[in-house]
């Protein structure tokens, strides 16, 4: 392990003493002890299940009909899986679903959190109860969204229909189930990218803006040429985290749709679920999971690589 | 620093003193099953059990699909976090075939009280009888349900309806005894302007929604779901009678809300109960809360009957509809056997039935045989007239992807990207694969009939029996 | 020109902002003030059409979530003491384990620079990549080998693991903003870089200890897939005991809504508490200090 501490780097060009060697032990002895219990707890509880995933993938068994035996698949679970359309269209529906609400999420939420990262009077509670909807719990986000969309007696085609439009059968067509899924996974996370994004706005030294200002920049210059790009890092991560999440989204589809109409708003994640605990395909299963979990690396990778060029220039 | 450690101090201590509240020293019957008003009075007479160092504990799980999961996943790792479980009837075959339900013919055979006999024939096969014919069973009648029928009675009564109704339809306005005249009937009373529906039913693709009541039209129309002898499902899924039937369980949704394509029970209860639907199909089990004006705004005008049947394409009239309610299974990783069996036996006598029927429907013989019981409301003798006319889906271990692949594929159908027929054939296909893939043989015969009932386990009658 | 033109479109642009803003705020608001106001209606009462908006006070919800009046005594009140002691042993000590390694894992990664150090990062993220469903059924063949099923122990690892890898990002990006100096002061004194963590560092991002604790309070007071399959009776948390909640009648809309009002009472108390420090270098140190 090569240690360098970096409060040391003042004098790293100087010459290596015997003082700086006993730091660099005790530095590494710091990593070892910081380190080791968060990386002993994510191995326990990552590392071993994501090995047994792959492990299984290659099986094909039920979980809950053991006695029926462990038979060696090779790569048919997953061979069966690529070539199944019904999946291609779970992983369309995901890709869509993931676009709408993250796009939604990270212009509504960079939008409020510019204007509440201004001081005025009651901001904090403002704040504070603007939080609440990723405060609730998920499982009534479900019954609530539910109950607020039904067709006949929800409130929002109340609203809808007190303002002249036709009434929508939100949870019975897909479009509309998407719209409304997303409106829901939306209005639940967009606080987290409101308070990421107000707090990334906050760190960003006044006198940038004032030597803006003395040069006559525009509002939109300021925000566009200065806010954007230098808080750009950290809203990367809530991209990132937001991403991650909403590629995971499967019980609100559960609450919302139960997958309908047909199986047209099923999500990747919602076909695990499905798979591993309603069919007890185990196997299939595991490889289906494998695949996702693949997907997802994949991506936050790129994003993350992304990320680290970023932090390289500012 | 400060605040953490004062926090992680004051934490420690509090668990401390929580995680020692939880000390028993009695033997407790852990139960799984949904939550509701059968769970509720299941705790309640447990109380009165004369041995009181047994406590009947309830885990209990939302309607839907955690319910099956979680009684599957204990299954799986063969656990005893439970004891007993109320498992839908289908599920027999998936939990007695995977060998992790008690065969209670050997209970039956050690005890004075329990016996098949205490419970109707019917009954006892439908919930826990597995294989089929096989005379073993694996769970008891605990909670019995069959689909049927509410309607406003204030409406069918009322004089300038009846009218009404006659000079459009040239016949009565009686309560419907075929899906043919319950279509006209609810034709008449949809009315969208007046907030008004004429049938409201289950299309919901979660669980069992959209299957269990297209079900009953599909056999009733003299479909099937497949040969249990040949397993042969393409030919009998989407034979003429079963898209007859799917068809007209599609087309009642021109007079139901519209929207109504992703409900469940709660939204057919609550539309009924806020005076939107004239006829709706729904669960007995809801019957007693549907009728307490408390909850149901138009519970003096409602009366409760028992569903329509059809006269099918070969002139043959049958009436079939789903089973519901759930039998009882006994986990074989419990280690209370010895008292749970002297608990079942003090449960299932007539007494403890008889209360537990004034809120649910027992499967115990004797009550559902007796004047008081059937007398007790509107809705209890015809439920007893309700179950000679149940049907079931596959008794298969499959039965939860059967039962998914048949949800999505009714579900297209009524929402339109497929027609019934495609629908049904794509189900038919998908089935066979899942079957051959579960390693049946499928054994293929020439041709396959028109009207499956009258293949297997034929019904039909040449006239229209009427019940309500 | 400019001079004229230019108060007339900053005052249209003021007002369009303001538009804007408000509804966002009903949005975000107005579901859960329907939240609130249903969670008090009878059956009768939410499915009405239109909405009522005087109607009988109906607490019954708030009786069968706390499992008094009416609700004493039912298969649904049992054991809801039970789950509300769960959910906070579980929820608090999970909270604090995982923003302690956290804390420690952040500083390590904000202080030196060591190979494989990315990696690490990475992987701590991975944890949120996981989906719960993909697991579970390994999770409960594991727990149960372990004794581990349906106990609190075994979820409060649930919670650890779900909630540490942000924890480690975030406190890294807090200790990214104290300066290095820090313990080069505390070095040139003759202190330890142990004593200058706990006694000096530390206490300069309490702010950011208290935001991390909100974050992990928040997914950890909520968790609901592990909990449901993990837990039969003994540890079932809240989230799950309230989720069963149908009866006579279908789902039992009122005490689900104010299960939800209950539930969401002590994060937005916790939350008000340091409102403070969440907008302080809540930054992951990408920009430096703040």
């Amino acid at each position: 392990m090569t240690v360098t501490d970096q409060s040391q780097q003042p004098t790293a060009t100087k010459r290596r003493s015997a003082a700086t060697d006993k730091k660099k032990s005790s530095g590494r002895m710091m990593i070892l002890g910081f380190l080791s219990p968060t990386l002993l707890i994510l191995i326990f509880m990552v590392a071993y299940p994501i090995i047994s995933l792959i492990d299984y993938s290659f099986y094909n068994f039920s979980a809950l009909n053991p006695h029926e035996g462990y038979k060696w698949a090779g790569l048919d679970n997953y061979t069966y899986l690529l070539s199944d359309k019904a999946l291609w269209q779970r992983f369309i529906f995901t890709g869509k679903f993931v676009f709408v609400c993250v796009s939604l999420q990270m212009i509504i939420g960079i939008f409020v959190g510019y204007q509440l990262q201004k001081k005025f009077k009651g901001r904090d509670v403002i704040f504070t109860l603007l939080m609440m909807p990723m405060m609730l719990s998920p499982v009534v986000v479900g019954f609530l969204w539910r109950y607020m969309l039904n067709s006949e007696w929800g409130v929002v085609n109340y609203l809808i229909s007190s303002v002249g439009l036709d009434k929508v059968s939100w949870l019975s067509q897909t479009t509309p189930a998407l719209f409304a899924a997303a409106a829901a996974d939306t209005w639940m996370w967009t606080p987290f990218i409101i308070l990421l994004a107000t707090a990334a706005f906050r760190g960003i030294p006044d006198t940038i803006y004032e030597a803006a200002e003395v040069d006559g920049a525009s509002a939109a210059y300021k925000f566009f040429r200065l806010t954007l790009p230098m808080s750009a890092p950290v809203l990367f991560i809530a991209l990132i985290l937001r991403l991650i999440d909403s590629f995971k989204q499967y019980d609100l589809f559960f609450a919302l749709t139960g997958g309908g109409p047909g199986s047209s708003t099923e999500t990747v994640s919602f076909a695990v679920a499905k798979t591993a605990f309603n069919y007890f395909y185990t196997g299939e299963a595991s490889a289906l999971a494998v695949i996702l979990l693949f997907i997802i690396i994949g991506l936050s990778m790129i994003l993350v690589r992304h990320l680290n060029k970023m932090g390289d220039k500012y | 620093m400060k605040i953490s450690t004062r926090l992680l101090s004051t934490t420690s201590a509090l668990a401390m003193v929580l995680l020692g509240t939880s000390a028993q020293a009695e033997t407790e019957l852990t139960f799984v099953w949904h939550a509701g008003t059968c769970a509720d009075a299941l705790v309640d007479i447990a109380k009165d059990y004369p041995d009181k160092s047994v406590k009947i504990v309830p885990a209990l799980v939302p309607y839907g699909p955690e319910w099956h999961n979680k009684i599957a996943s204990e299954f799986a790792i063969q656990g005893d976090g439970f004891d007993f479980a109320m498992w839908d009837s289908q599920s027999t075959a998936e939990f007695a075939g995977g060998g992790h339900a008690v065969k209670l013919n050997d209970i039956f055979a050690s005890s004075d009280v329990l016996s098949a006999d205490l419970f109707p024939a019917a009954s006892i096969s439908q919930y826990g009888e597995y294989p089929d014919n096989s005379g073993d069973f694996y769970g008891l009648p605990m909670n019995q349900d069959a689909y049927g029928m509410m309607y406003r009675s204030d409406l069918f009564e009322d004089p300038a309806e009846m009218a009404a109704f006659k000079e459009k339809y040239g016949r009565e306005l009686t309560v419907p005894q075929t899906y043919q005249e319950a279509a006209e009937v609810a034709e008449f009373f949809t009315r969208p302007d007046e907030g008004l529906y004429g049938w409201g039913q289950m299309g919901g693709r979660e669980y069992d929604f959209a299957t269990t009541a297209s079900n009953s039209f599909l056999w009733s129309f003299g479909g099937e779901l497949y040969n249990p002898e040949t397993y042969e499902v393409q030919g009998y899924l989407n034979s003429p009678a079963s898209i007859d039937g799917v068809q007209a369980y599609v087309d009642m949704f021109k007079f139901a809300p519209p929207g109504s394509g992703s409900w469940g029970f709660d939204e057919v209860n609550a539309a009924f109960q806020q005076g939107q639907l004239a006829m709706a199909m729904q669960w007995f089990y809801f019957n007693g809360s549907n009728a307490d004006p408390s909850v149901n705004k138009f519970a003096d005008g409602t009366s409760f009957g028992i569903l329509p049947g059809a006269v099918g394409r070969d002139g043959l009239f049958r009436r079939q509809f789903s089973v519901g309610g759930q039998g009882m299974g006994i986990n074989k990783y419990s280690k209370k056997l010895p008292e749970l069996t002297k608990f079942m036996e003090w449960y299932f006598q007539p007494e403890q039935q008889k209360r537990y029927a004034a809120v649910c429907q027992t499967g115990l013989k004797s009550v559902l045989e007796s004047d008081d019981w059937q007398s007790l409301n509107s809705y209890n003798a015809q439920f007893s007239t309700a179950l000679q006319y149940l049907n079931d889906y596959w008794h298969l271990p499959q039965y939860p992807v059967l039962l998914d692949q048949l949800q999505e594929e009714i579900s297209n159908a009524i929402t339109g990207t497929k027609t019934v027929e495609e629908a049904l054939t794509d189900a038919a296909k998908r089935h066979e694969r899942t079957l051959e893939r579960a390693g049946y043989e499928i054994t293929r015969s020439d041709s396959t009939p028109e009207v499956p009932d009258q293949e297997i386990t034929p019904v039909g009658t040449k006239e229209i029996i009427k019940v309500n | 020109m400019a001079a004229v033109t230019q108060p007339r479109s900053a005052y249209l642009t003021r007002w369009f902002i303001l538009a804007l803003l408000a509804a966002y705020t009903f949005y975000n608001l107005g579901p859960i003030l329907w939240l609130l106001v249903s969670s008090f209606k009878g059956r009768a009462d939410l499915f009405a059409m239109p909405p009522v908006w005087i109607f009988d006070i109906d607490t019954s919800g708030y009786e069968s979530v706390f499992g008094v009046g009416a609700a004493a005594g039912t298969a649904s009140a049992y054991g809801v003491v039970d789950a509300l002691i769960n959910s906070v042993v579980v929820s608090s000590i999970g909270t604090v384990m995982a923003v302690f390694l956290g804390t420690l894992a952040g500083y390590v990664c904000s202080r030196y620079d060591f190979r494989g150090k990315g990696d690490f990062l990475f992987f701590v993220l991975s944890t949120r990549m996981l989906p719960p469903v993909a697991v579970l059924v390994f999770y409960h063949l594991m727990f149960a080998r372990l004794g581990l099923a349906d106990t609190r122990t075994g979820l409060v690892l649930v919670a650890i693991f779900a909630n540490v890898g942000l924890a480690t990002w975030i406190m890294k990006g807090f200790f990214d903003g104290v300066p290095k100096e820090v313990e080069q002061i505390a070095q040139v004194n003759g202190y330890s870089r142990m004593y200058a963590f706990i006694r000096l560092v530390v206490p300069m991002v309490r702010g950011g200890i208290a935001a991390t604790a909100g974050f992990c309070f928040i997914f950890a007071w909520n968790e609901f897939a592990f909990a449901s399959i993990l837990t039969t009776t003994k540890a079932k948390t809240l989230p799950v005991k309230i989720s069963a909640a149908s009866g006579a009648t279908g789902i039992e809309w009122t005490q689900i809504m104010s299960a939800g009002v209950v539930l969401i009472i002590p994060v937005l108390i916790f939350f008000y508490l340091i409102r403070k420090h969440l907008l302080m270098g809540m930054t992951f140190g990408v920009l430096g200090r703040s």
